[in-house]
């Protein structure tokens, strides 16, 4: 019987950013696939498998950079993964750009110095050849010493070659590297490499010119003495290296690359006139904009509709065929329309999630970016950081890990602080329910009140963020540079299929990540309204108001009573934010359970009880103060365990996580505070 | 000066023509090199290239 055990290979795929490794990451690897972050830009690592000829082979997808030299956190992430785990993968896939040939060849370059076994890919040849470029990939081959395979990604084209040659190993090693060390600094560099016992001349060259982490060999840099300092200015070293290298590729381009003498312009050229005009630029941007707006809340219409009379029946039908008594109140009252409330807005955050991912793999945000640049600048931001605050509208979590592509530290530190201010997708449950709740069904100019209350929260949440960052500003410390340099990708034609199987994917998880709490909070506050302290209660009788009133769960809420009364809030609402903490969306869940635990109208919706919800003395409970007062709540205050989470793993610093958490909280209180206030 | 300008390929002497530009001295939208390459850049970026202007 053949040994039918599965040979085990790993690769890497690396690349300038826009060149396309994603999608052939997608094509390469059909199951199995961790993606790592939200939107289309790849800033953490993905890893996929695919199975060939009994081969089980697994891809990692690393993000795009220009240089082994990292400018920014994400191209960190990539020289480290390179450098340090050079033992655990057998070669790369280097896909180079047929349109920006020569800048591909620089990291090319750099990887085969550092004795990495390459395969090279040339995307999107097609491409180039319409635009008039015709590369001799033979020729090209020849001069490097190197495997070269073409492809066009987008149409599938050249997948399976690719597969093939790396199953047959078709990985180039160079014998000689492509960039002589200068003269001057050959001494130091023989000094140290018999130092650590490196052979390879040029990574220890790279230690000397790298200024930042480079890998395992940093230590040895400590060990280094005045005297050898001294001749080490390590920005000074790479831009000489990359000078000589680009004198080396300008070398190799002419006798590879031919051009016809008429430029066809491209579709990009013709939509960059409209796209980037003065004026046109931004009336375009707007109109994108609203676009996705007017879809998310009125296109989605359809689906929340058929959503709601969905859980209204599971609701009805498990409250008449589950034995009477509090459990069924609490299922059919309490979990079902909890856990409704959120699946609800499913086609919204999916809508929204849709768009996003198409703008982005479309190579328009390059666009937006260079747009806002200007206007970002003045709150001590970086055109780069619209990119979050727009995505930051679904989940501020994908939002914060993009801000890795941002190269100045305050730019992105700024940045990561003032995104979870954007009105991310939690905070709409919340919002829809206190908007119906407190604003009439009233028009202003045909437009409905609601609509522009909740278009106010998404402009409150927008300009809370800019004047935070302008607050920001005068407090961090400046350090490095702050620049725009960016690549201004040809448009692609988005990945409609792939995007929305990655937006279902995300809707899911959303769902059931939300649900599981919801499940668990409903739980916890049936016990804790269901027990009280022992004399006044009986256990088997049907729930009345005055019984409610006397569980844990009442004593708890009146403890925090002082505290939330000068907001407007009863020791429901109070319960409801506290745990809100876990997880914004949690609120309408808690909310319907607490309704439903003291409940002789269970026929009613959450919303009729709430707005019928009176005080002693006859007032609603639900005023137009108190619900502008969770609404500003909910606007500013922090309440998402994961975001925090993510804070701190960005920033690497207690004490920017600590300064967020307290700043929003102490605003959200205050803000909500004088708004009950004034308006009671 | 930035060493990323160095590394997308726009060295010293490397000729560019300014496509557009953001309003109120926004960034420049380039195109520079043989094969047309498009990057966005700020003024203060962009001086450091010797501009000479082409007939």
């Amino acid at each position: 019987m053949p040994n039918s055990a599965k040979k085990q290979k790993h690769i890497l795929l690396v690349g300038n950013p826009n060149v396309g490794k994603s999608t052939l990451f997608n094509l390469l690897c059909n199951k199995n696939q961790k993606t790592g972050n939200y939107a289309g830009v790849t800033v953490a690592s993905h890893e996929g498998t695919y199975l060939y000829k009994d081969e089980e082979v697994e891809i990692v997808d690393l993000p795009g950079s220009y240089s082994i030299y990292p400018t920014s956190e994400d191209e960190a992430i990539f020289t480290k993964y390179l450098i340090e785990e050079q033992e655990k993968y057998s070669g790369v896939i280097y896909i180079a750009d047929a349109l920006n040939l020569k800048r591909s060849l620089l990291l090319y370059q750099q990887i085969k110095d550092l004795g990495i076994p390459v395969l090279m890919v040339i995307n999107q040849v097609d491409l180039a050849e319409k635009r008039g470029l015709h590369i001799d990939s033979k020729k090209l081959s020849e001069l490097l010493g190197q495997n070269i395979l073409e492809s066009n990604a987008k149409k599938n084209i050249g997948i399976d070659e690719i597969r093939e040659s790396i199953f047959k190993d078709e990985f180039s090693v160079s014998d000689k590297p492509y960039f002589d060390i200068p003269s001057e600094n050959l001494g130091l560099v023989f000094k140290i490499s018999r130092q650590i016992e490196e052979k390879n001349f040029y990574k220890v060259w790279t230690l000397i010119a790298a200024d930042t982490y480079l890998g395992k060999l940093e230590s040895v840099k400590t060990q280094l003495n005045q005297e050898d300092r001294k001749c080490m200015v390590p920005k000074r070293l790479q831009v000489q290296e990359t000078i000589r290298r680009y004198q080396q590729i300008d070398g190799i381009i002419t006798q590879t690359i031919s051009k016809k003498p008429q430029f066809k312009e491209l579709l990009t050229e013709k939509l960059d006139k409209v796209l980037v005009h003065p004026v046109l630029g931004y009336l375009v941007f707007g109109i994108i904009l609203l676009t996705i707006f007017q879809s998310v809340f009125f296109i989605a219409e359809y689906p929340m509709n058929w959503i709601d009379a969905a859980f209204a029946w599971l609701s009805e039908t498990s409250r008449t065929w589950l034995p009477e008594g509090p459990l069924n109140s609490l299922i059919s009252d309490g979990i079902i329309p909890g856990i409704g409330g959120i699946v609800i807005f499913a086609p919204q955050i999916g809508i929204l999630l849709y768009f996003l991912y198409l703008l982005e793999d479309s190579g328009y945000m390059a666009r937006v970016i260079f747009l806002m640049d200007r206007f970002l600048r003045p709150f001590g931001l970086n055109g780069k950081s619209i990119v979050p605050l727009v995505s930051g509208t679904a989940c501020a979590i994908p939002a914060i890990m993009s801000t890795r592509n941002i190269e100045n530290v305050k730019e992105r530190l700024i940045t990561i602080l003032i995104t979870p201010f954007m009105t991310c997708s939690a905070r709409l449950p919340v919002y829809s329910i206190i908007i119906a709740l407190i604003f009439s069904d009233g028009t202003f100019f045909g437009v409905k009140y609601k609509a522009i209350a909740l278009l106010g929260m998404y402009f409150l949440g927008f300009a809370t963020s800019l004047i935070a960052a302008f607050i920001l500003k005068y407090f961090i410390k400046n350090t490095g540079k702050t620049f725009l340099v960016m690549d201004l990708p040809t448009y692609k034609m988005p990945l409609w299929k792939y995007d929305l199987k990655l937006v279902l994917g995300k809707v899911w998880e959303f769902i059931t990540g939300a649900g599981k709490i919801i499940l668990a909070v409903s739980v916890i506050l049936w016990f804790l309204s269901y027990f009280g302290p022992k004399d006044d209660f009986h256990i088997l009788e049907h729930h009345s108001d005055v019984k409610l009133e006397n569980s844990y769960l009442a004593k708890i809420g009146k403890q925090m009573e002082p505290v939330i009364s000068p907001l407007g809030y009863d020791w429901k609402m109070g319960v409801g934010i506290l745990t809100s903490f876990a997880a914004r969306e949690v609120f309408v869940g808690t909310m319907s359970t607490l309704y439903s635990l003291d409940d002789d109208a269970p026929e009613k919706s959450v919303i009729e009880k709430m707005r019928s919800d009176v005080k002693p003395n006859g007032e609603k409970v639900f005023s137009f103060a108190t619900g502008l007062s969770i609404l500003i709540f909910y606007a500013f205050a922090m309440q998402c365990i994961s975001t925090i989470a993510v804070v701190y793993r960005e920033t690497k610093s207690w004490k920017w996580t600590a300064i967020q958490l307290v700043f929003m909280s102490g605003l959200a209180y205050l803000a909500s505070m004088l708004v009950y206030q004034f308006f009671k | 000066m930035p060493n990323k300008i160095i590394e997308m390929g726009l060295l010293p002497e490397t000729s560019f023509v300014i496509l557009h530009q953001a309003p109120f001295s926004g960034p420049l939208y380039i195109e520079y090199g043989e094969e047309k390459t498009r990057v966005a850049l700020r003024e203060e970026e962009a001086r450091f290239i010797f501009v000479e202007p082409e007939n």
